[in-house]
């Protein structure tokens, strides 16, 4: 089947997007937390994302 | 606690997900065995990270944080002393066993090592228990859902039982497996920003630490008497009852984990599996357990924050990790957190569903209704057991949230029926001389002392009921790792004397199945970085260091 890596480095990078999207459109923040959590953590899934598909694409080249 | 539309539409493009790993694993799915056992094919990064995500449902990650908020940092023996040490004793001289007989199932071992009445003793009981652990959880979640976001309990619990139906009949094994990689690193991305913003606003953990009792940061200071802590047990019944008796009861013969670890490709990676997936359980606690005990320190605050109450006016525990995502994620990050939650209660509902389906399949369908079909019928009737083991997990949903007693009996019973088992395991490995007439009268006999030992003690008015009462214990946890003490030495007593007075098996029938009759993998042709013994020394140096640095 396709490389696991890359359907979870795809669904993260996704959410990853969305999260940052949001971060930067809506002004939400949580009552408790003054931080753009959204824009952090969209980030981080992002980048997460990004090195599962690096990874994914690296395993595809070698075979 | 309000959802936006983002947060909807995360949790949708998770259900698309699942269902789409669900539609590629399919085409991996030619005979029973591709169904049932993944035809012993899935590299170790992946079954590693299965092996603790099918453990980690929602049950377990809700109350993990409640017990967080209840008892604090001991909540970790659960996963440090209550569990490391067993996997990596399964890894290390368990898993040449099970892997190494070409046994489909753990109880199908015991048939091969003991004899047919064993196997279905335990094939029985577990597939009982596995169907009445996902339905209880199934019942916890639509619970929760109903409560926090207003959800109808009859439709959470259907969409979440029909995906996990469509993704497990589509691709068996593999497929829960797969998606339970998604799940795991959503867990884990979706609750450990939580842990670190709460511990941010409590002033860090030397904060937190400042505004709760000592006891709830320390794991081993207040052990010496069960009165100094909680939980209310000591340092024998902490270390023998959960240490050893139950956490290697669990993480070595319970067929719901054993499973991923026997669907790896090889021998050496069937062995490295629980090993490697010691290293992020470990780290579990800081992501499920302390936002519990944050809570704590949270309601101490005047932030406005509270632990929940129930309408009696006891702590609603359960409630404590969705209340503080409610505190601390905004739509949108929010969305995420609830659809970790979901995944695990999938990855934990899949988890009983294909260790269920390969038992009843293999070891009771096969074992007793029809012994020589052709494969194709095997892999039909495990498609059917699918459907048919997804709505009895319902139904016992249904039946817990109308006869909470019955579930709690129930539970009490399998309690009983599990505290003995790794006696037999042990016997069974270590020993060529144990019999199947042996094993067979030490387990019902571990059983019975597990429920004499209920109903000649008392905790918090739970047993008692055989009359006399020998001994009070104070707290239930305390009394379950007595029981469980007792149960299994007296299976190990009984296994031992009984298989002395009975004909034991020829060592020819014995090949692969016991130490000393079975060639013990070599290490050497693999890396150092990836030898099952390297990797257990560091597992341990790390668990060390961890019960150190909270002691």
């Amino acid at each position: 089947m396709t490389d696991l890596r890359a359907a979870i480095g795809m669904f993260f990078a996704v959410i990853g997007l969305i999260l940052t999207a949001a971060g930067m459109v809506l002004p939400g923040r949580a009552p408790l937390e003054n931080a753009n959590v959204n824009l952090y953590c969209g980030a981080a899934m992002l980048a997460f994302g990004a090195v599962m598909l690096w990874l994914a694409g690296r395993g595809r080249r070698s075979g | 606690m309000k959802l936006a539309p983002v947060d909807y539409f995360i949790l949708s493009l998770y259900f698309a997900f699942v269902l789409g790993i669900g539609w590629l694993a399919r085409r991996r799915v030619s005979t029973s065995s591709d169904f049932l056992t993944s035809g012993r094919s899935v590299p170790v990064w992946i079954t590693s990270l299965a092996f603790i995500a099918a453990n980690l449902g929602a049950q377990e990650v809700i109350g993990m944080c409640a017990s967080g908020a209840k008892y604090g940092i001991m909540t970790a023996h659960f996963y440090w002393i209550g569990a490391i040490p067993a996997m990596l004793f399964a890894g290390l001289f368990m898993m040449p066993f099970y892997y190494g007989s070409r046994a489909r199932s753990v109880p199908e071992y015991l048939k091969l090592r003991f004899d047919e009445k064993t196997r279905t003793l335990n094939a029985v009981t577990f597939a009982v228990m596995t169907i009445f652990s996902s339905g209880i959880s199934m019942y916890a979640l639509g619970l929760l859902f109903e409560l926090v976001l207003g959800w109808s309990f009859t439709a959470s619990v259907l969409l979440s039982a029909l995906i996990v139906l469509i993704y497990t009949f589509l691709g068996g094994l593999s497929s829960a497996i797969y998606n339970e990689v998604l799940q795991f690193f959503l867990i884990v991305l979706g609750f450990a920003p939580l842990s670190i913003l709460a511990l941010r606003r409590s002033g860090g953990w030397n904060g937190m630490a400042a505004r709760i009792p000592a006891v709830m940061t320390h794991s081993w200071s207040h052990v010496r008497h069960a009165s100094e802590n909680p939980m209310g047990v000591e340092v024998f019944g902490l270390v023998a009852g959960l240490g050893f008796v139950l956490s290697f009861g669990y993480w070595c013969t319970d067929f719901l984990v054993v499973q991923r670890a026997m669907a790896a490709d090889s021998m050496s990676a069937a062995r490295r599996t629980p090993i490697i997936a010691a290293f992020p359980k470990m780290v579990m606690p800081f992501i499920v357990i302390v936002p519990g005990i944050v809570a704590v320190a949270l309601s101490q605050m005047s932030l406005g924050y509270a632990i929940p109450h129930k309408a009696d006016g006891a702590f609603d525990y359960d409630q404590v990790l969705t209340t503080l995502m409610a505190q601390f994620y905004p739509s949108g990050m929010l969305g995420v957190g609830l659809t970790a939650l979901m995944a695990s209660f999938m990855s934990g509902m899949a988890g009983n569903v294909t260790a269920f389906n390969t038992v009843w399949t293999y070891d009771l369908y096969q074992g007793h209704i029809r012994k020589h079909a052709p494969d194709s019928h095997y892999l039909l009737v495990a498609r059917v057991t699918t459907i048919a083991g997804v709505a009895l997990s319902v139904a016992t949903a249904y039946l817990a949230s109308h006869f909470n007693n019955i579930m709690d009996f129930l539970q009490l019973v399998f309690g009983f029926v599990n505290a003995p088992l790794f006696a037999t395991f042990l016997l069974g490995m270590f020993w060529r001389r144990a019999t199947g007439h042996g094993a067979f009268a030490g387990l019902l006999a571990g059983t019975a002392a597990a429920a004499a030992t209920h109903g000649l003690t008392l905790a918090e008015g739970k047993g008692g009921w055989l009359g006399a009462v020998i001994q009070t214990f104070p707290s239930t946890m305390a009394q379950n790792f007595w029981i469980a003490i007792f149960a299994w030495s007296a299976c190990f007593a009984v296994t031992l004397l009984a298989s002395l007075l009975s004909p034991s098996k020829p060592e020819g029938e014995l090949r692969n199945l016991v130490y000393g009759l079975t060639d013990i993998p070599h290490d050497r042709a693999l890396a150092w970085y990836q030898r099952p013994v390297f990797l257990a020394v560091v597992v341990v140096v790390l668990l060390v260091a961890l019960n150190l640095l909270f002691w």
